[in-house]
């Protein structure tokens, strides 16, 4: 139980169309991301979904079943809003058994589910507290709580970790990775922030302009990225993009792209290589660039360097060892040319 | 160009006398007689025959008005009127700010001029509209009444029992506006997020009503109907006008606040009605804090 096709699904505002066509199966019990920068339409797909907004045309089916019209409650899912929407004037023990109530289940048996659902998210001694008596965190464990004690066959999380402060958002990621094996139910999980998604997700949908762009585990999404979009949306620093020099290129950036690129290369277009498959040697031994930014992060240092001709910086993810760098500093760059990605002209990636 | 050195403000001073205008005139036309009625409460004074003519009674006038019977059919009064008029505003006006908040977009704030305009219309104005709207033979309300239920004309002004009812819906008719718009304002605090929540949880329509609206709005229905209490408790103008000053046959719609203007005005019981005005201080002060009880949000705002 809990599988969810979408099939040919578009959604217009209007005449704007925010959603142009997903079709997408989500596997039973599977923690599916949706990721893409803001306007992408992701989240407006987690809420056609759940109920929260109607489908303009195409087909969703839970388990099946074509629950374009079932109302949200009846779908079999349970949300986790950003804001959490946990009800102000309702404890934590009400808040969490308000869908249940709804449901017509009797008072007792309420209780046992609520305590029950607490103590697995030890939350127990919160359950006679209001929302606004809670830290965010908390509040964070009922949303998710109030969404696990209805036993839903999906669960939808929209951003969910956004109002944390960064260290309790690994805890949470921890603590949401745990939970889905222990419960095993599917999870479609939305964010914006790409660690979320690599971390998480045991597939990830990158959504681009109200499509997914690519769909695929996360490991192969960043090493195999479909398009120029999902490269550079995955991965920090950014890829780096080298196009391909025409006449007028300089000899360093000229130099640049003989050594990523093999020389049969008619339809390559540009080039991808992650920061961290670009080497600092001595200016003597590689392609001549300037520190223009040294960020020495105590484990790594990231170096932003200019080539001579190259309008963007590259970015270098090197070890500790190159921590004595500063800005203004000459080195030499040493691409990894075995693990650089190809595009033609449209931004698809050639093998 | 500089001021003389006596012509100018030191820094020092400036302040106080810049906030001086508001504390002059709150002094003579506030706190003075505040105090002084307070002073008068304990005395016997006949205005006319001077400050001379002012006779410590000690509790005498609060004793006196303790048995007047007129004083308590006031009261009762106040209290039918406040109970009748104040009640269906919040009943009606909750369920129709609701309304308009949920079908209205683009006319929405046309619409709530229209329910406003009666609160900022003068009170003189809307209470001869009504005296001529309530008239017996000639008016709008009868021949209404008369055409639709066939009832027989009402003498909604002339007769004991049917001043009242007159009085509160003319009160209903002129606040229902003005709760309304205090309930719209809070209805937009509300966030949206809390009824995807609760269509998520399955709630329906009555069920968001009574589990996420009403309680959200408890705050804005305790500040409401404090308000209500505190103007019902001091009711005057309504009554004063559409009966002449009198209160009608009878002293049906005689509130409170009118018979303690009788009192001093009609009557020249200064002290009186002084002793009056600081008992229906006290009740509206201890029906502030019931209903401060009774509506006490649970859990208190987010």
């Amino acid at each position: 139980m809990g599988q969810v096709s979408l099939r040919g699904i578009h959604k217009t505002y209007g005449e704007v169309p925010v959603i142009n066509g997903v079709d997408l199966d989500v596997r039973e019990g599977e923690f599916l991301v949706f990721v893409g920068p803001s306007g992408c339409g992701k989240s407006t797909m987690l809420r056609m979904i759940a109920g929260l907004e109607s489908i303009t045309s195409g087909e969703l089916l839970i388990d099946g079943v074509r629950a374009n019209d079932i109302r949200a409650a009846d779908r079999g899912a349970a949300m986790v809003f950003q804001s959490y929407a946990l009800y102000p004037h309702m404890t934590v023990a009400e808040n969490m058994g308000f869908a249940l109530k709804m449901a017509g289940v009797s008072k007792a048996e309420r209780e046992e589910q609520v305590s029950r659902t607490a103590e697995a998210l030890r939350i127990s001694e919160l359950l006679k507290r209001f929302p606004k008596e809670l830290s965010g965190g908390q509040r964070q464990r009922v949303a998710i709580g109030r969404a696990i004690v209805r036993k839903p066959k999906v669960f939808l999380f929209d951003e969910p970790l956004s109002n944390l402060d960064a260290a309790l958002r690994v805890d949470m990621r921890i603590e949401l990775s745990r939970l889905h094996k222990e419960l095993g139910t599917t999870m479609i999980y939305v964010t914006h922030d790409q660690v979320e998604a690599m971390t998480m997700g045991s597939r990830i949908a990158v959504f681009n302009q109200g499509r997914i762009e690519q769909l695929g585990s996360p490991m192969e999404l960043y090493n195999k990225p479909a398009t120029e979009f999902v490269a550079a949306f995955l991965g920090t620093p950014r890829v780096n993009l080298v196009a391909r020099p025409n006449d007028a290129g300089s000899p360093s950036h000229r130099a640049f792209w003989q050594k990523l690129v093999p020389p049969e290369s008619a339809g390559i277009a540009r080039a991808g290589l992650r920061a961290e498959h670009v080497a600092i040697v001595t200016a003597a031994e590689g392609i001549p660039a300037t520190v223009v930014l040294a960020e020495h992060l105590g484990d790594a240092s990231v170096l932003h360097v200019r080539i001579d001709g190259l309008e963007d910086l590259i970015h270098a993810k090197t070890g500790a060892d190159q921590a004595h760098l500063v800005a203004g500093d000459c080195v030499g760059l040493r691409p990894a040319a075995e693990r650089a990605i190809y595009f033609d002209a449209t931004g698809r990636r050639i093998d | 160009m500089r001021l003389p050195s006596f012509l100018r403000l030191s820094p020092r001073w400036a302040p106080y006398v810049f906030i001086s205008p508001f504390l002059i005139l709150f002094a003579i036309f506030g706190v003075f007689p505040l105090l002084f009625s307070l002073y008068l409460a304990f005395q016997s004074w006949e205005p006319t025959s001077g400050l001379q003519a002012m006779e410590y009674v000690g509790l005498g006038n609060f004793a006196f008005a303790l048995e007047d019977e007129w004083f308590w059919k006031s009261l009762k009064n106040t209290a039918w009127l406040a109970l009748a008029s104040g009640v269906p505003q919040h009943l009606v006006a909750i369920p129709l700010a609701v309304f308009i908040h949920n079908s209205f977009k683009r006319l929405r704030d046309g619409v709530i001029g229209a329910y406003f305009l009666p609160y900022i219309t003068s009170t003189v104005a809307i209470a001869i509209m009504f005296s001529s709207l309530f008239s017996k033979d000639f008016g709008l309300i009868n021949a209404g009444l008369h055409s639709l239920f066939g009832v027989e004309n009402v003498d909604w002004l002339g007769k004991a029992e049917n001043i009242k009812p007159a009085v509160a819906f003319i009160v209903f008719w002129r606040y229902l506006g003005f709760n309304v718009v205090l309930y719209l304002a809070a209805l937009q605090t509300i966030p949206k997020d809390l009824y995807e929540a609760a269509d998520m949880d399955g709630a329906g329509r009555w069920q968001q009503f009574f589990h996420i609206t009403l309680p959200s709005l408890k705050p804005m229905i305790l500040f409401g109907v404090m308000l209500s209490v505190i103007g019902g408790l001091q009711l005057f103008e309504e009554p004063f006008i559409l009966t002449g000053g009198k209160g009608g046959i009878d002293q049906s719609a005689m509130t409170s606040a009118m018979y303690l203007y009788r009192m001093a005005f009609d009557f020249n019981d200064f002290g009186g009605a002084s002793a009056m005005s600081w008992l229906l201080f006290a009740l509206v002060v201890l029906m502030t804090w019931l209903t401060n009880r009774a509506f006490r949000p649970r859990g208190g705002s987010v």
